[in-house]
């Protein structure tokens, strides 16, 4: 079996339709600026916007998508590198504790998309949380799936948990709830991992929390995260510290959100300009 | 009676003008709307599934944002299913307040969201009674998410879905019933 597989060889059917970052950033279109910013006094998924159902059904095929592509992530971490050479047996043990939980997240998502209206596919896939799995480096992995990237579900999770109990939403409120108590494991695998192998090689932890600070970036999609009210979701500062992240770290993450909000405005705010001169 | 689609050209979304009122001329003539003035202004700047709709005894104004007409899977792209649908959505409720009973209904900015699913949740039962293709189960979420989550909130929506004509005074007040009584 090939190793170190790219992107864009994940194998789906034909009900999928795969996009990039790059995509969805070259989308010229908002709910930031301009009317759309007037029109709304938050932005935040929660059931008081009018379009919450529709909304959360398109978050919610994210969080399946994200799902798979993170069961994929930690499979291939399983797989890639050498036993005991690259990456401990008990760190592999840990990958394929989190491959079945994700499965397990995956078919949990599939039945929530159920209940909530909408089918496989129906939305496009975007494919950046794999991409942060393809690092060559163990350690970069760790960094960018289990802490990025399931430090992200963390936040997705919160919110649509916090979305279940304010519509009063019996399933959504539990699933969630259970899916983000296996994230806070999965993240503090991925904080525990990464201090016990970079222990005695501080230029190895500070490439690796460089390239965490990257994902948490590309993962804030153009300001969805941020402690603003400006974006769809928060940071879940509580259930991140239970997962190991410092008050610091939580900090420069929303930082990260508010940067990554800021940039996405002024990108709009450009090409909108550019058409109607 | 006229129909005007705007803009002509489009620079952030692939959609087509021309497609777009040969869609809209079809619904205008199968909901008896063709003898009146349309005006269908898609709002391409905004990304949002929002539809806004105003009515005066000349003309029907009807302004999607683009995402209401977009294929969630190829985003930007433009989709027959849901430029059908939100047509047909828009072309309703403007038939309602017109000549469906529903003359004395606030506007639309000043419905409540229960009211707003309800009204929804009329109009969709109608178009799926037309066999357009839609899922069924995102308006039962949407109705749930205004109304509560228990089986005689669901027996509403079937009462509502399956309804061939109510009026505002009717639908409202079932609406309010339903929120008053899983409260």
């Amino acid at each position: 079996m090939k190793k170190f597989m790219p992107v864009e060889e994940l194998a789906r059917d034909e009900r999928f339709n795969q996009i990039t970052q790059a995509d969805r950033m070259a989308d010229g279109r908002n709910a930031l600026i301009g009317e759309a910013e007037k029109s709304r006094k938050s932005n935040r998924l929660t059931p008081a916007r009018p379009d919450a159902s529709e909304a959360a059904r398109a978050l919610m095929h994210g969080i399946f998508v994200g799902e798979i592509q993170a069961l994929e992530g930690a499979g291939r971490t399983c797989w890639d590198f050498t036993t005991g050479e690259e990456a401990p047996f008990e760190l592999k043990l840990d990958m394929a504790r989190q491959a079945w939980d994700e499965a397990r997240h995956v078919e949990i998502s599939l039945k929530l998309s159920d209940w909530m209206g909408s089918e496989i596919g129906q939305y496009a896939e975007n494919t950046v949380l794999f991409q942060a799995a393809c690092s060559n480096d163990p350690v970069l992995r760790l960094a960018g799936v289990n802490r990025a990237l399931e430090g992200l579900a963390i936040d997705v999770f919160t919110t649509m948990k916090e979305f279940g109990e304010i519509a009063g939403d019996p399933y959504l409120e539990f699933c969630e709830d259970w899916m983000l108590a296996d994230e806070v494991t999965h993240v503090k695998m991925g904080s525990d991992w990464l201090r016990k192998i970079t222990e005695n090689d501080p230029e190895r932890r500070k490439k690796a929390l460089e390239f965490q600070g990257i994902v948490d970036k590309m993962f804030s999609y153009g300001g969805s995260r941020s402690d603003s009210e400006e974006s769809s979701f928060a940071i879940a500062r509580r259930f991140r510290e239970l997962a190991g992240f410092t008050e610091d770290e939580n900090d420069h993450i929303a930082d990260l959100g508010m940067q990554a909000l800021n940039e996405r405005k002024a990108q709009l705010r450009e090409k909108q300009a550019a058409v109607t001169n | 009676m006229a129909l005007t689609v705007t803009p002509d050209t489009y620079n952030f979304v692939a959609f087509d003008t021309a497609y777009t009122a040969r869609i809209a001329e079809r619904m205008a003539t199968q909901l008896g709307l063709d003898d009146i003035d349309i005006l269908l202004a898609i709002n391409e700047n905004s990304s949002l599934t929002r539809i806004d709709v105003t009515v005066t005894d000349a003309l029907i104004t009807i302004a999607p944002h683009s995402g209401a007409l977009e294929d969630t899977r190829r985003p930007r792209q433009q989709s027959e299913l849901n430029t059908t649908i939100t047509i047909a959505r828009g072309m309703l409720r403007a038939r309602d307040r017109l000549r469906g009973g529903f003359a004395d209904a606030p506007a639309d900015a000043e419905l409540t969201l229960p009211q707003a699913a309800a009204w929804d949740t009329y109009i969709m039962g109608r178009i799926a009674h037309m066999d357009i293709v839609l899922n069924k189960q995102a308006w039962v979420y949407n109705f749930r998410n205004r109304h509560g989550f228990s089986d005689a909130v669901d027996a509403v929506f079937e009462k509502l879905w399956n309804c061939e004509s109510t009026t505002w005074a009717e639908l409202s007040s079932l609406s309010a019933n339903t929120v008053s009584v899983t409260a």
